[in-house]
């Protein structure tokens, strides 16, 4: 088994031994994965040391002059502590950088909500000019690396921090969402990054149908086509709920006038951060593991009455 | 040199008049440095050919001094003078802010402190392609109290950017304060020459700056350098300079007129 971000850089590395173009900025990010590149390609990498604020705009003067340029650092700090710059410096001028983010949901679970990523999505998404990949297994890495090497704008690159298991399940092709569909199926759960496992195990409970998303904008067929028939659709995602992949579904329902009861499940942001250490305890305190999961879906289909959210007392 | 700035006070002021908007006192705090960069023959630069892959490149990072630019670039003939007329007008080709669709631009510019980084990303490249052009960016000195000019002062000394040169327009002026007493900045040359710099301080009005830039041919240094320009905001308008309440304000009316006056 190897990680997202490994298989993505062992990608990357033979794609620049072909390239000189290619140039990865890493932000002082200590990983077997650059040894490659600082050993036989020096003059392909760049350390910024930490500052990503500078590392985005190196990014985007390399990135005016050709160079195809791939920046490197944990999720939250890569995104947020930069995101004025790769607002101005990158996606305004529509330039082919590729922000590599590792840490995605809740992965750097003992490290603490500093170094979680559980806004990223809904910031990056709604930059104009890019295009937001969040891996669920390592094969989507390497495949990642050759669609932001050809990208011609803006890619970030959301990955988990833990090798995921690899699903049975495989893309039908290269760029299609995983896929376990049955027609017969009521439910839908629509998912992303590591929840695709959890997704799976659910919807073999509650026989369901499960799709992964990896790619915001979410490509209209691909969940349009899926989701006729439905009765119910859930989305399930290590991310907090306004603006995440639950918001990006009702998007494309809402602008295609599809109407299909949705039920968001992630981190409900009246939860606040917490300091619990382990994945699955954060889980669990934010009620994405699975029995409290099932527990939301069926209560949703026996229409009961919603939690109310804990600001509600405050009002 | 006296005669092409006086000319392009009077374009800018009539471009932000007719606006009735822009950054007239920006602008006029840096003419000259852009006009010995531009008419001095120290910016390799074509025309007809604005992504000619030799050029020196330009960066305007404090980008409310656009009009000053486009005018410059108008001139030169990157494109039509006609189009100057249509500055902050509707489905006019420019905005307040530097925007890279502009021939002859090379970066948008108007979020303050990341000109200095791109500069470096570009002075990088070159350095990677072979290329021997020159990377010169244009700092406010206002704007350097952006921590992302130090990450960028830090990563180009360390990487010997040797191409780059930063020039501060050093008008001691923020938006509403002197620097001195909003925040300082002094001691500004040390703090470069700390961060590994070549620094000097040069008078920013007239012909010393020209020299400067004639001089840095010269050098034989493996670091790169900043040239702190020492200007005046709205320097050629006695009415408007030296004054914060003139910020990104063109005058209009009475104050047009006397604006207008003072540059005959």
């Amino acid at each position: 088994m190897i990680s997202q971000r490994d298989a993505f850089f062992k990608r990357v590395y033979e794609l620049a031994k072909e390239n000189r173009n290619i140039i990865v900025i890493s932000a002082d990010m200590g990983t077997s994965a650059l040894e490659p590149f600082k050993r036989d390609l020096p003059g392909q990498f760049i350390d910024a040391g930490i500052a990503e604020q500078n590392a985005i705009n190196v990014a985007a003067g390399l990135a005016i002059e050709g160079k195809k340029v791939f920046v490197f650092a944990i999720a939250p700090f890569i995104t947020m502590r930069c995101y004025e710059q790769i607002r101005t410096s990158i996606c305004m001028m529509n330039l082919p950088v590729t922000i590599v983010g590792v840490g995605a949901g809740v992965s750097y679970d003992e490290a603490g909500p500093t170094h979680w990523a559980v806004e990223d999505l809904s910031v990056m998404r709604c930059l104009p000019n890019m295009v937001v990949l969040n891996a669920s297994q390592s094969l989507d890495a390497a495949m990642f690396a050759e669609f932001s090497s050809e990208a011609q704008f803006p890619v970030y690159v959301r990955f988990d921090r833990k090798i995921l298991p690899e699903p049975e399940l495989r893309h039908k092709r290269p760029d299609e969402s995983l896929t376990a569909n049955p027609e017969e199926a009521d439910l839908l759960i629509i998912t992303t990054g590591n929840m695709f496992q959890r997704a799976v195990e659910v919807a073999e409970e509650l026989k369901a149908g499960v799709i992964e998303i990896f790619e915001f904008p979410i490509v209209k067929p691909t969940i349009v086509d899926e989701i006729e028939g439905k009765k119910q659709i859930v989305t399930l995602e290590e991310h907090t709920l306004p603006g995440g992949l639950g918001s990006a579904v009702l998007e494309v329902l809402s602008d295609n006038n599809i109407q299909i009861p949705v039920k968001r499940i992630g981190m409900d942001i009246s939860k606040g951060y917490c300091y619990q250490y382990g994945r699955e305890a954060i889980q669990k305190h934010y009620g994405l593991d699975k029995d409290s999961i099932i527990k939301a879906i069926k209560g949703r289909i026996n229409h009961e009455k919603p939690d109310e959210p804990a600001h509600a007392k405050w009002l | 040199m006296k005669a092409k700035a006086k000319e392009l006070r009077k374009t800018v002021l009539e471009m932000c008049i007719k606006a009735g908007t822009g950054h007239v006192t920006s602008c006029f705090s840096c003419i000259e440095i852009l006009v010995a960069l531009y008419y001095g023959g120290v910016l390799r630069h074509d025309p007809k050919n604005p992504k000619w892959k030799d050029r020196d490149r330009f960066l305007l990072s404090k980008g409310q001094a656009s009009p000053l630019l486009y005018a410059i670039l108008a001139d030169r003939g990157f494109f039509p003078k006609e189009d100057l007329s249509t500055f902050c007008q509707p489905d006019g080709k420019f905005g307040v802010h530097l925007q890279n669709d502009v021939p002859g631009v090379e970066c948008t510019f108007g979020s303050l402190g990341n000109g200095l980084g791109i500069a470096a990303g570009m002075a990088l490249a070159a350095k990677k392609n072979r290329q021997n052009h020159m990377v010169y960016v244009l700092l406010g000195d206002a704007e350097c109290y952006e921590g992302a000019i130090w990450e960028a002062a830090m990563f180009a000394s360390h990487n010997r950017l040797n191409n780059l040169v930063a020039i501060i327009d050093r008008n001691h002026l923020g938006v509403t304060d002197w620097t001195e007493s909003m925040l300082a900045l002094e001691p500004l040359e040390e703090k470069w020459t700390s961060f590994g710099w070549a620094a000097g301080n040069t008078a920013g009005h007239n012909e010393t700056i020209l020299g400067v830039f004639r001089e840095l041919k010269y050098r034989r240094n493996n670091i790169p350098t900043v040239i702190i320009a020492n200007t005046t905001k709205g320097g050629g308008l006695p009415s408007m300079s030296n004054d914060p309440k003139w910020h990104g304000i063109a005058p209009a009316g009475e104050d047009a007129e006397r604006a207008r006056k003072e540059l005959l």
